[in-house]
């Protein structure tokens, strides 16, 4: 294909990403350098890094930032291994598979505001796992700004969880069976056959999955969101943080909230950064 | 061969069956709240089985209107079911190229952008017909240009192909605060220019709909439908990419030795081939725009969709039950669940395809 068809072909979701993507990105890093408050959108007014030591000075920025960091460090390697463990096992089952997959998706699929609300549901007062809570410690149970961390961390697993399952049970339908074979005839146990066989099989999706899940876990808003609300100040994660320093009724500043996302945006690159570098040196030697 | 015995056999579904309870469970339980009567849902202790059921609760939400018109629901519910059917006979026998499935295409755009207004619904039938329009009007517009950018990024090998797919996978990570914030400013500043030059009030002949005065940005489903097609482009584009990698380049090289052109050749030998692909796309897009929260919210201050909708409605200080919120979680979860059961296959392709080249 030479360049003219191939632009003739790119242009109108070049054109989008330029316009709707990279630009805004461009304006978020110019309005972080200015102070600008929401209801007097039309006076922008330069204070250069101002907004970046405010933020930094701010024991709510680096409570978000804490949390973010936890939320991040229990809820990925939990959803990992508890998605390869049940696609391993859905991988056993013959017939019924359809059914079990259809019912362990539901979580993932759900809106996500949606989901926390019907969890939440289960937690609130007269619900079936607070009543348990009840009968089990003779406590009554309220969500509170202490256990709330605990509940949006599962909440969280069980919301995501299913990616991974599904991600591995896709790659497990491609293990060549004669591997798996070979390796009973040796005499391998379950455990080495995992060792050995399935997991340097899968070794690029666990990469892929673990990438994906990290992304997700460091920028998940509305799950969280629905937990807290504008409470709990301090299970807030860097997304609920931002939004609500920027759009908060009457004294959003959304020159600040620029400045957070800006800095959100160069997180995520930190990690990044390799792995991009990584894909595009696939891309150029698929090129050659 | 793995030996399976009958032990071994129930301690793989019990486990599983365990999994699928932590699953639902919520579910399970929400669809309960919602056919209680409230005076069950209050119990100290839960009431399991056994309680009284009714419909009050999807009552009060979908029917509490002074002047609801069921009709008129009615006739938008048939729209739709046509709609979706001429939708899917385009796809299957068209053949009469782009003027017509354009013109098409033209026409349900404006039937939903404008219908559902004249007639005077409920609230909760606007934001039902807000997350409809936000839906498909995404699903169109995101699906037709990424299907062409990733074939193009498919067959290229220029250098340009490689920076346009690494940039994407940046974007593709970002988060949306990077992007709703000045999306907000940037809609904002148009209105007002749309206002201080008068702009705004003129006239258009086409899309002067009924109801509409003014020309805005910033609170209206074009708003939330660019948002959602601009976010969503790095992910079709390398889905699709993935899947026209699949495709051998020998097919469609045949074909334009056959004296088709580059276009012809793309629509009617490789499009047709890859409808399980657009499929497993358009359920991810679909999922994608049916469930934002973030944009909505912060673009669109009163022109909610449903996910929006229903956390306003069951915040602290509303005066709606928790038996309504439940039925109102319960009403906007099946359609999902329809989808899951009915494409189960695509969804899993989909995920494997997009996993196996990310």
């Amino acid at each position: 294909m030479n360049r003219r068809t191939f632009w003739g072909f790119t242009v109108p979701s070049v054109a989008v990403m330029l316009l709707l993507m990279v630009f805004p990105l461009l304006t978020t890093v110019w309005l972080g350098f200015h102070k600008l408050l929401l209801r007097d959108l039309n006076n922008p007014e330069w204070i250069g890094f101002g907004n970046y030591t405010d933020l930094l000075s701010d024991p709510e920025f680096w409570a978000a930032f804490r949390f973010t960091m936890v939320f991040v460090a229990i809820v990925v390697p939990a959803t990992m291994i508890l998605g390869l463990c049940t696609a391993l096992l859905l991988d056993r089952v013959g017939r019924g598979r359809s059914v079990y997959l259809a019912a362990l998706l539901l979580p993932f699929i759900v809106t996500p505001v949606v989901g926390s609300l019907v969890y939440k549901d289960l937690f609130e007062r007269g619900g079936l796992l607070s009543w348990l809570w009840e009968v089990i410690t003779d406590d009554p149970f309220a969500v509170n700004s202490g256990n709330v961390k605990w509940l949006i961390i599962i909440q969280a697993i069980w919301n995501i969880m299913p990616f991974a399952m599904i991600t591995f049970f896709a790659g497990l339908q491609t293990l060549p069976g004669e591997r798996v074979e070979a390796a009973a005839i040796d005499g391998a146990n379950f455990w080495r056959n995992l060792w050995h066989v399935i997991l340097p099989h899968l070794r690029v999706l666990i990469l892929f999955v673990g990438l994906i899940s990290i992304m997700d876990a460091y920028r998940v808003y509305d799950q969280v969101f629905v937990w807290t609300g504008n409470r709990f100040t301090d299970a807030h994660t860097l997304q609920v943080y931002n939004v609500r320093i920027a759009t908060a009724f009457d004294i959003g500043r959304l020159g600040k909230g620029n400045a957070m996302a800006v800095l959100t945006v160069i997180g995520i690159f930190v990690v990044l950064i390799p792995f991009l570098w990584r894909s595009y040196k696939d891309q150029i030697e698929e090129r050659v | 061969m793995r030996k399976t015995t009958p032990l071994s056999r129930f301690g793989l579904h019990a486990t599983l069956v365990a999994l699928v309870v932590w699953s639902v469970l919520p579910f399970v339980w929400t669809f309960q709240t919602s056919i209680k009567f409230t005076r069950d849902v209050a119990a100290k202790k839960p009431v399991l089985w056994g309680y009284e059921t009714t419909a009050n609760a999807y009552k009060a939400f979908w029917l509490d209107a002074d002047d609801i018109n069921m009709w008129s629901v009615l006739v938008y519910i048939l729209a739709v079911a046509a709609i979706c059917f001429v939708l899917g006979q385009i796809g299957r026998r068209v053949r009469h190229g782009w003027p017509w499935f354009l013109g098409v295409a033209g026409v349900i755009f404006a039937a939903l952008w404008r219908f559902p207004k004249i007639w005077e619904a409920n609230d909760e039938y606007d934001f039902l017909i807000n997350s409809i329009v936000v839906t498909v009007l995404t699903m169109l517009i995101s699906l037709s240009i990424g299907l062409l950018a990733g074939y193009g990024l498919a067959r290229y090998t220029g250098i340009s192909g490689a920076v346009i797919l690494i940039i994407a996978l940046g974007f593709r990570a970002l988060p949306r605060t990077a992007f709703v914030l000045p999306y907000f400013f940037g809609a904002k500043e148009i209105d007002d220019w749309l206002t201080r030059t008068g702009v705004g009030s003129w006239n258009f002949p086409l899309i002067d709909f009924p109801g509409i005065d003014t020309l805005q940005i910033l609170d209206t489903r074009l708003a939330i439908v660019l948002a959602l097609v601009a976010v969503n482009q790095p992910f079709t584009i390398w889905m699709f990419r993935s899947f026209f990698m699949e495709v051998p380049k020998e097919i469609e090289e045949a074909a334009m030795m056959d004296g088709a052109t580059r276009l012809q050749a793309f629509r009617k030998v490789i499009i047709p081939m890859m409808w399980p692909a657009i499929i497993a796309t358009g359920l991810f897009t679909m999922l994608l725009a049916y469930n934002e929260y973030l944009f909505v919210r912060v673009l669109a201050p009163t022109e909610w969709t449903l996910p929006v909708a229903i956390v306003s409605l069951t915040g602290g200080e509303s005066s709606r039950t928790i038996t309504e919120a439940a039925a109102a979680s319960v009403s906007i979860t099946l359609p999902i669940v329809v989808v899951i059961i009915l494409f189960q296959k695509h969804l899993v392709k989909g995920l494997g395809a997009g996993a196996v080249k990310g």
